[in-house]
């Protein structure tokens, strides 16, 4: 093995470069200004860093190139989740402001920033990657950030309890996904992505039985993305992290580890493990039935409305799943993606960006209750709408667009995934989509309506609004978007195809 | 005397892993239990190395170098976690840690 070290070309690695340059100056910055002025300093450079990289992204939407080696890849892929993630990270931060600055005993804002921008940038690295290590690297980094976010609320046990969890069983799918690398690796003799799929195709071809210890890596990986995406069976951390962890980080959570382990997926399962496709896919495809159904019918008995909405965010794990389960089996784009891209991971892409909207929306205005003095039962719902009716708007618009009703986000994400499938022959996994949806109506619509026609509950003090405008433009934007972005639905949906479509290319290069 | 091949490593690795495995599911105090995930860590990085021997690439090397300074980190955060929760509440076992549930 020769050592040849050209020089990387950096220029397409720059909205990551960005997104780390946020992170260091935001350390800085915590150190250097006046804590009377972190609020508005703080959050300034984090949403400034955040624009700007995703203006850097978009203005090298047409590269397809890879960097350092091959570790690094800037493809349309990159550019859809690298977008799709900093969506996420502006969101937290909107949500997140005030709820870390006033609740819960006053968190510190500066560490909070710095350590979502960290996470951030592991997600970014996984979206990037070209090469096993990068990709394990990128998801580490985006779990250790997280597992200390979760126990940001140190002042509460909960919060730790919740925290631990998550970080034991973390750990535990990390240990399980590098030992499934390493077999990959042995059976290949590469860590980089590209070789690992000519390899395998050159392995596969012609050969019915598979190598053990391939199928053996393969099963270790699924199992631990699985973890690390909440799927069912591997989803036992949930409820427990997302009902401990702050507010605003549960409604992180739910979005950015999630697209970082589905970015993963994507990179490991269709680029590198794209001719086992046919072993892999029944998988995926009996997780994602497994993962709706149990996340649907255990949020239905839940009063707890974060643990309800962590048991939803379950059952919408199952959804991307099926959405890529139906991977390819049509041999090219025949459906509504365009451009020889595939249907099953342009849905999935479609409902990643659609789900980290009205999750992160929905979490936002428990968060904004609680910023009134109310908890978190179902019980400090009722009545919403006579007091505020806005909040409540807002929350409906949400609750029906996780349940999947048109014109919102929600409906077009499911709508997607279920002809994605049809395509595919999976008439089954639709079926079961439609009828859990059928089965989430019942606790999403419960919320709607305990706020509209429950009698407000009596308080004893009087109401005292602590919510910033920053927070309350939050969710209002965030509640348009799940309409607009939801009636505008093709244009989105094109960008996936299109973006997705240098993975495509790439996957089929190698049958 | 016969040759040490990978199989060797492999299985050495392998059981390592499973025993890391086993006692995260049946331990109960934390300090054991995170233990045990590093061990299986390490565990992975025999096999890791071996892999490397075996294919005759720097790969599985440089892989394992990056996977111990992220087991380093992780012991990091996770020290840290439950010495605040156990600073806390006062204990190390698991099952006295209950008050999230359904």
């Amino acid at each position: 093995m020769s050592l040849d070290l050209t020089s990387p070309e950096w220029s397409i690695t720059v909205p990551q470069l960005i997104v780390f340059l946020t992170a260091t100056v935001l350390l800085f910055a915590d150190a250097f200004v006046p804590k009377d002025r972190h609020y508005t300093v703080l959050t300034g450079i984090s949403l400034v860093g955040y624009v700007a990289a995703a203006v850097a992204l978009i203005w090298q939407r047409d590269t397809d190139e890879a960097t350092f080696d091959g570790l690094f890849r800037a493809d349309g892929l990159t550019v859809f989740l690298t977008l799709t993630i900093l969506v996420a990270a502006v969101l937290t931060v909107v949500t997140s402001a005030s709820y870390v600055e006033r609740l819960e005993g006053r968190m510190p804002l500066g560490e909070y920033y710095v350590l979502v921008a960290f996470a951030t940038f592991g997600a970014t690295l996984v979206a990037a990657a070209g090469d096993l290590v990068i990709l394990f690297i990128g998801i580490e980094l985006t779990s250790l950030a997280t597992y200390v976010l979760a126990a940001f609320a140190v002042r509460r046990s909960t919060s730790l309890e919740g925290a631990l969890k998550y970080f034991l069983l973390g750990a535990f799918a990390s240990a399980i996904l590098l030992y499934g690398m390493a077999w990959i690796y042995g059976a290949t003799g590469s860590t980089s992505l590209d070789v690992i799929g000519e390899q395998l195709a050159t392995m596969v071809a012609g050969q019915d039985d598979l190598d053990a210890s391939l199928l053996l890596g393969m099963l270790l990986i699924i199992v631990g993305v699985g973890f690390k995406m909440a799927a069912v069976p591997f989803h036992f951390w949930t409820p427990d992290a997302y009902d401990g962890a702050p507010t605003p980080v549960t409604g992180y959570m739910s979005a950015i580890p999630k697209i970082a382990a589905f970015a993963a997926a994507i990179r490991l399962l269709v680029q590198g493990l794209a001719p086992l496709r046919d072993d892999w896919e029944i998988v995926i495809a009996v997780l994602a039935l497994l993962t709706m159904v149990f996340g649907n019918v255990v949020a239905v008995s839940q009063r707890n409305i974060k643990r309800m909405l962590a048991y939803s965010s379950i059952a919408h794990t199952g959804y991307i799943l099926a959405g890529f389960a139906a991977y390819d089996v049509t041999e090219g784009g025949t459906g509504f993606s365009t451009g020889g891209s595939d249907d099953g991971i342009t849905s999935v892409l479609y409902y990643l960006i659609a789900y980290t909207v009205m999750n992160i929306g929905a979490f936002a205005v428990i968060a904004w209750v609680q910023h009134r003095g109310d908890g978190l039962t179902l019980d400090d719902f009722s009545g919403l709408a006579r007091n505020n009716l806005p909040a409540a708007t807002a929350m409906t618009v949400f609750m029906i667009a996780l349940m999947g009703i048109p014109p919102t986000l929600g409906f077009y994400a499911k709508y997607y995934v279920i002809v994605a499938l049809l395509r595919s022959d999976l008439l089954w996994l639709a079926l079961a989509i439609v009828l859990m949806s059928a089965v989430s109506a019942f606790f999403y619509l419960r919320v709607v309506a305990v706020m509209f026609f429950n009698d407000p509950i009596e308080r004893e003090k009087p109401f005292t609004s602590q919510t910033t405008p920053l927070l309350n433009v939050g969710i209002g934007g965030m509640a348009v978007a799940t309409i607009v972005l939801g009636v505008w639905s093709s244009g989105i949906i094109d960008l996936a195809a299109e973006w997705s479509s240098a993975l495509d290319v790439l996957a089929q290069a190698t049958p | 005397m016969s040759e040490l091949g990978v199989e060797h490593f492999l299985f050495l690795s392998a059981a390592l892993f499973i025993i890391g495995m086993m006692g995260l599911l049946t331990r109960r105090n934390l300090l054991v239990i995170f233990m045990c995930v590093e061990l299986m860590l390490t565990a992975v990085n025999i096999s890791l190395v071996a892999f490397g021997w075996e294919t005759n690439t720097l790969n599985g090397q440089a892989f394992a170098i990056f996977s111990i300074s992220i087991a380093a980190a992780e012991a990091a955060v996770g020290l840290a976690i439950i010495v605040a929760l156990s600073r806390r509440i006062r204990t190390v076992d698991v099952a006295d840690i209950h008050e999230l549930k359904d």
